[in-house]
């Protein structure tokens, strides 16, 4: 069953993301709401609030507190007395977040429901945290299998796919660096951005090599943020706003949990099942989304996923890239207008609600002009992949008509 | 810092129900073929991963084959010293595993498709507990 224009989104809101030290989960949280809720135009009485998911990955394991449940948005915001669930759900904690606060309204549950993600990852000192964000990385702690994680963490995942990607359809770390040119070029305009600074293929290239053949300019930055979004019953949304911007698709795909059991190493299925199901909801074709927030933790990951989506064919990302085609101010599917998570950084629960707020902004066209994307359908689509074996993705497609 | 993190460092102690429990998987490197869609899969399971069929026999997992991607992590985590050579291994007769190699002299002589073998090392000290298994070493042309 489709529930294509049933929901819309009144309003989005996030905090420039960073190494904020200064600010703790709960001031990250209260910020991106309150913003949120003051820019919808007509004005937003939070009592409308029926229901809300909230995003959370880490679970207070690197901010040295324990678990956060639901119950951290119903004290920090003010919202006793209504149910809130928190979704975990690696890398595409985000998007995911969403896709449940929109099934809420769809069905029927609840007029308006609240979808916010946060994430604080640069408490601990860099190696600590990164070992906390890789699961046990650190190796020590077997798990299932008697080397996984052993000395693995995100770098090492993603180069595996990195090297076969390059044996297999002839992609270069030169391809791989132009990735970063691109997006980091498109992130120097973002105001949320953490790295907002334009990069060289050379550059990339004579960075330090983290995991061969990932070089440190190939990573995207382990960062703190917090965004959410508002979404209400369809008929309902311009009592809050002139604008909304509709859910055409929601869908999460799901393949093999681990590296092992992976059938090959230059695709990822999750990414393919779940645009299948989007795409199928939304009753589109990738070619009638003008603009896509593709998850590019690494620089691989983003061509691996472009062509996963659909966008081109498996193999073809790369030389597209070459030829300009996904650039912001080029009209082919410009993808990561906003910088990717390579200028942002990857606060993994609210990564997802970012780039949802980004399509939205894109949509309403209220966004700076250098960094507005030329609109043809109205159609924009974000997607995260992950999970420690990259195993999990969901996607989001929202439009200006219902 | 948690309450279990606290209790731990004051008094380390391995989590031995853990190793205990994998002893066939870590030792005999037993996994499971799927009787109806012939999917390997390790470490052992009731059910295929692929195919959800519950039909699966014991198969031990074979300690030659080929690297089928590799990386080489020069920030790998406290306790390995960088680089390591990570590897996705295609066994010889099916089945995958993944590890690390050992005694490589020189990274760069890893390709995709280089030979390699099983062997008994030392794999990791999970808090003062040395803890063994396989890692891949190279496997010398005659």
């Amino acid at each position: 069953m489709s529930i294509r224009g049933k929901v819309a989104i009144i309003g989005v809101g996030l905090i420039p993301f960073g190494e904020l030290f200064h600010k703790g989960l709960e001031n990250m949280i209260q910020e991106a709401y309150m913003k949120c809720v003051k820019s919808i135009d007509k004005g937003f009485d939070p009592k409308d609030i029926k229901a809300a998911w909230f995003g959370q990955w880490s679970g207070g394991g690197m901010i040295g507190q324990g678990s956060r449940e639901g119950t951290t948005l119903a004290s920090v915001l003010g919202l006793r007395g209504i149910p809130i669930s928190r979704l975990e759900n690696g890398c595409p904690t985000g998007n995911d977040v969403f896709r449940n606060a929109v099934l809420g309204v769809a069905s029927g549950a609840y007029d308006v429901v609240l979808a916010l993600g946060a994430e604080k990852m640069r408490d601990k000192p860099g190696v600590e945290s990164l070992i906390a964000a890789g699961g046990a990385a650190g190796g020590g702690i077997l798990g299932l299998h008697p080397s996984w994680m052993l000395g693995m963490g995100g770098p090492v995942l993603q180069a595996l796919y990195a090297t076969r990607q390059m044996h297999q359809l002839g992609c270069t770390m030169e391809d791989y660096a132009r990735v970063a040119v691109k997006n980091h070029h498109n992130g120097v305009a973002c105001p949320y951005a953490e790295y907002r600074f334009e990069v060289t293929v050379e550059r990339v290239l004579n960075s330090p090599v983290i995991c061969w053949p990932l070089h440190l300019l190939d990573c995207c930055p382990q960062t703190d943020g917090a965004a959410c979004a508002i979404v209400c019953r369809a008929d309902l949304a311009k009592k809050y706003t002139d604008k909304p911007i509709y859910v055409l698709g929601t869908a999460t795909g799901n393949d093999f949990k681990d590296m092992w059991d992976k059938e090959n190493f230059i695709e990822m299925p999750a990414t393919k099942f779940a645009a299948r199901d989007a795409f199928a909801m939304a009753g589109i074709k990738p070619d009638d989304v003008d603009l896509a927030e593709v998850h590019d933790c690494f620089t691989n990951t983003e061509l691996m996923n472009v062509e996963d989506i659909g966008f081109c064919k498996k193999g073809e990302a790369h030389k597209l890239l070459k030829e300009g085609y996904w650039a912001r101010e080029d009209g082919h599917t410009p993808i990561n207008a906003s910088g990717g998570l390579k200028s942002h950084g990857h606060p993994i629960a609210a990564t997802g609600l970012a780039q949802i707020a980004e399509n939205f902004w894109q949509l309403r066209q209220d966004i700076e002009p250098v960094r507005q994307v030329k609109l043809k359908k109205g159609i924009a689509l974000s997607h995260n992949v992950g999970g420690n074996g990259f195993g999990a993705s969901s996607i989001n497609i929202i439009g200006r008509e219902p | 810092m948690t309450m279990w993190e606290r209790e731990r460092m004051q008094s380390p102690r391995p989590a031995s129900p853990l190793y205990w429990r994998l002893a066939p998987t870590v030792y005999h490197l037993l996994g499971s073929k799927c009787s109806d869609c012939g999917q390997i899969t390790y470490p052992q399971t009731k059910i295929c991963h692929k195919c959800g069929s519950f039909n699966q026999k014991d198969y031990q997992l074979p300690k030659t084959g080929k690297v089928h991607t590799f990386c080489i992590n020069w920030t790998p985590p406290p306790g390995l010293e960088p680089p390591t050579v990570n590897v996705i291994v295609d066994l010889d007769g099916g089945g995958r595993y993944v590890g690390l190699l050992t005694e490589v002299a020189n990274p760069d002589e890893v390709k995709i498709g280089t030979k390699v073998q099983m062997v008994f090392r030392r794999v990791v000290n999970d808090s003062g507990l040395d803890f063994y298994g396989y890692k891949f070493r190279l496997v010398e042309e005659a």
